[in-house]
């Protein structure tokens, strides 16, 4: 089991044991039933009820936040601002067997319950690169580099904040075959129109519900950060997070860069303004912003930035750069997928890669590429789910329709 | 009719269910072989006292659903944790609507257990730092982790669990992987180790 996982394993709540009346009567229950044939009415179930909570928390995914510009207190700003966006992203044309390398700033809050149960709360940064494969086809690699945390607003910078130090590689398992619908490579999502799209970011959206918003608006964050996507995928999931309910359009937000953009932000349960931050002329994700608007749900002052991030560079490069044994990826272990395509396992970059990074800039057109490789979605097989014995719920309302944008491109 | 005791030791999961079928108090050896397993996820999910009311919802909907049972799975254990894993976010959701009506009176921090009482059991139960990192993570996502982590289930089993295709499971986990890190590490993305360099 994954080292992140062994932890919840190892720290799973003692439990009293099953009681035994408890128990008797359960199963008499059930030997009533089986004698009968039918009989006992039940509480009916949603199926879907299990995705029904996805309510956002906190800081989700390391990620994710953004605020709006109008607090004004963003650190930045700098000679790089007269640059302009183009620069900063060109039109690329990724071929398949490359990979797209992101270098970002972030910062995002670190909280940390110590030994004596009390929570410590700061602001951690880091560099990251990351290179993913185009295609999907082979495993990543992230680098991530420590830099000096900010404290909490309002706080005092804890000890443990200075604890880690340095910096590290880590392998992204890819996991090539056995991704399906959940793929987001670059050759996957550059096939999609603005309606596959849009069912990706809400497909896991609890109907009807508040929480909906936050979950398409986090989904859509997960596609656009740290990703590169042809244009037209770029406009068309601007135009979808724009359209998710609750969304508010600002201009001129600084990403943690200072370069300055159009903000989609929508307000998170943690009492701060999520933004994320787009270049108005090339939809390129410039950075992600999180800015206290509640400040007893964020426990920070009103306008106090809690994430700031910036997206610094995008290139395509021919391979991984060689790294002195990586930090693992096991995401991809476990029994292979007796219902699908076998998997096919791809070599561990870190050996047999030579060299450094080095980019290259392809001459292929870029509306070639989504052609040239279909890449089809494998099909599963999912379960049946009898409507009978679990039935919509009837208080679950269709997912709100927003405007359908026109892929261009 | 066959016993349940003749029945319970000789067959597994799925030719005791399918034998159910025909013999439909031989389910009761299903329910002897994991009742104890399923309250006691039950009762770290949602507490001892419901605990009882799921576990036996638990095997009620799975008997009138043993028709349907795939018996190319031997252990029928994903299916019932499965099932069970909807019925305790039916609890859940009881709850939340609660909670939502007492919010309006005392209102709780948003964004933290305390909004949600059922979770909270579960919160009160654990250690305050994984407490903490469960706050990082949608209901969905909490449900996936604590099959793997408490319930044992292998990646496939979940994903047979939450019926989505075992490659949603793994890209799930994928990212929920980095969520935990960051949740229970904060500043430590490279999870336990020691720094690597400086």
């Amino acid at each position: 089991m994954d080292e992140e996982f062994k932890e919840f394993a190892d720290g799973r709540p003692a439990v009293p044991p099953y009681p035994p009346e408890a128990r008797f009567r359960a199963r008499e229950a059930l030997m009533r039933e089986a004698r009968r044939g039918r009989g006992l009415r039940l509480p009916r179930f949603g199926w879907q009820a299990v995705a029904a909570f996805g309510m956002t928390v906190t800081l989700v995914g390391g990620v994710a936040v953004a605020l709006s510009g109008q607090n004004g207190q963003s650190p930045v700003a700098g000679s790089s601002v007269t640059r302009a966006a183009a620069q900063f992203f060109p039109e690329l044309r990724p071929r398949p067997g490359q990979f797209i390398l992101i270098e970002s700033d972030t910062m995002y809050a670190s909280f940390q319950a110590g030994e004596d149960g009390e929570e410590s709360r700061h602001l951690y940064r880091t560099h990251r690169k990351i290179y993913r494969s185009v295609d999907g086809s082979a495993d990543g690699l992230l680098y991530i580099e420590g830099r000096p945390p900010e404290p909490w607003p309002g706080r005092e910078l804890p000890a443990v904040a200075h604890d880690w130090k340095g910096s590290g590689w880590n392998r992204l398992a890819s996991c090539p075959g056995r991704m399906g619908d959940q793929r987001d490579d670059y050759a996957y999502l550059s096939g999609l129109d603005a309606a596959a799209l849009r069912a990706l970011i809400r497909r896991d959206a609890p109907p009807g519900k508040a929480d909906a918003a936050q979950q398409a608006f986090d989904a859509a964050a997960e596609l656009v950060r740290e990703s590169y996507l042809p244009r037209a995928q770029r406009e068309a999931l601007f135009q979808e997070i724009k359209a998710i309910p609750g969304v508010t359009e600002a201009d001129g937000v600084a990403d943690s860069a200072g370069r300055r953009g159009v903000a989609l932000g929508l307000p998170a349960s943690d009492g701060t303004l999520r933004q994320l931050i787009f270049d108005r002329g090339t939809y390129s994700l410039l950075g992600e912003r999180a800015t206290v608007v509640d400040a007893r749900a964020a426990e920070a002052p009103e306008g106090s930035l809690l994430a700031h991030t910036a997206q610094l560079n995008v290139t395509v490069v021919d391979r991984l750069p060689e790294v002195d044994s990586p930090d693992g990826d096991d995401s991809c272990e476990g029994p292979a997928e007796s219902a699908s395509p076998a998997p096919t396992e791809t070599a561990a970059p870190a050996e047999d890669a030579p060299t450094e990074d080095v980019p290259t800039e392809t001459a292929a057109p870029a509306e070639d590429f989504p052609a040239a490789e279909p890449t089809p979605i494998p099909s599963e097989s999912r379960p049946e789910v009898p409507a009978e014995d679990f039935p919509v719920d009837e208080s679950a309302s269709p997912t709100p329709a927003g405007p359908m944008p026109t892929p261009t491109g | 009719m066959v016993g349940v005791q003749e029945v319970s030791e000789a067959l597994d999961d799925s030719a005791l269910i399918g034998r159910s079928r025909d013999d439909p108090e031989s389910f009761a050896a299903l329910f002897d072989r994991h009742a104890d397993e399923i309250h006691r996820y039950a009762a770290r999910r949602l507490g001892p006292e419901l605990a009882e009311d799921v576990t036996g919802e638990v095997f009620l909907v799975a008997f009138r659903r043993r028709a349907r049972y795939d018996p190319a799975w031997p252990d029928a254990r994903p299916w019932l944790y499965g099932i069970a894993t909807r019925v305790v976010a039916q609890h859940r959701r009881a709850e939340r609507r609660r909670n939502h009506a007492l919010a309006k009176v005392s209102p709780e921090r948003p964004g933290t257990f305390d909004e949600r009482s059922a979770d909270r059991v579960t919160a009160e139960q654990l250690q305050p730092r994984l407490a903490k990192a469960l706050t990082a993570l949608s209901a969905a996502e909490r449900d996936l982790l604590l099959l793997v982590a408490w319930a044992d289930l292998t990646y496939e089993e979940a994903a047979l669990a939450l019926g989505v295709p075992v490659g949603t499971v793994r890209s799930r986990l994928h990212r929920l992987r980095a969520k935990v890190r960051r949740a229970l590490g904060g500043n430590d993305p490279f999870a336990a180790e020691e720094p690597r360099h400086g």
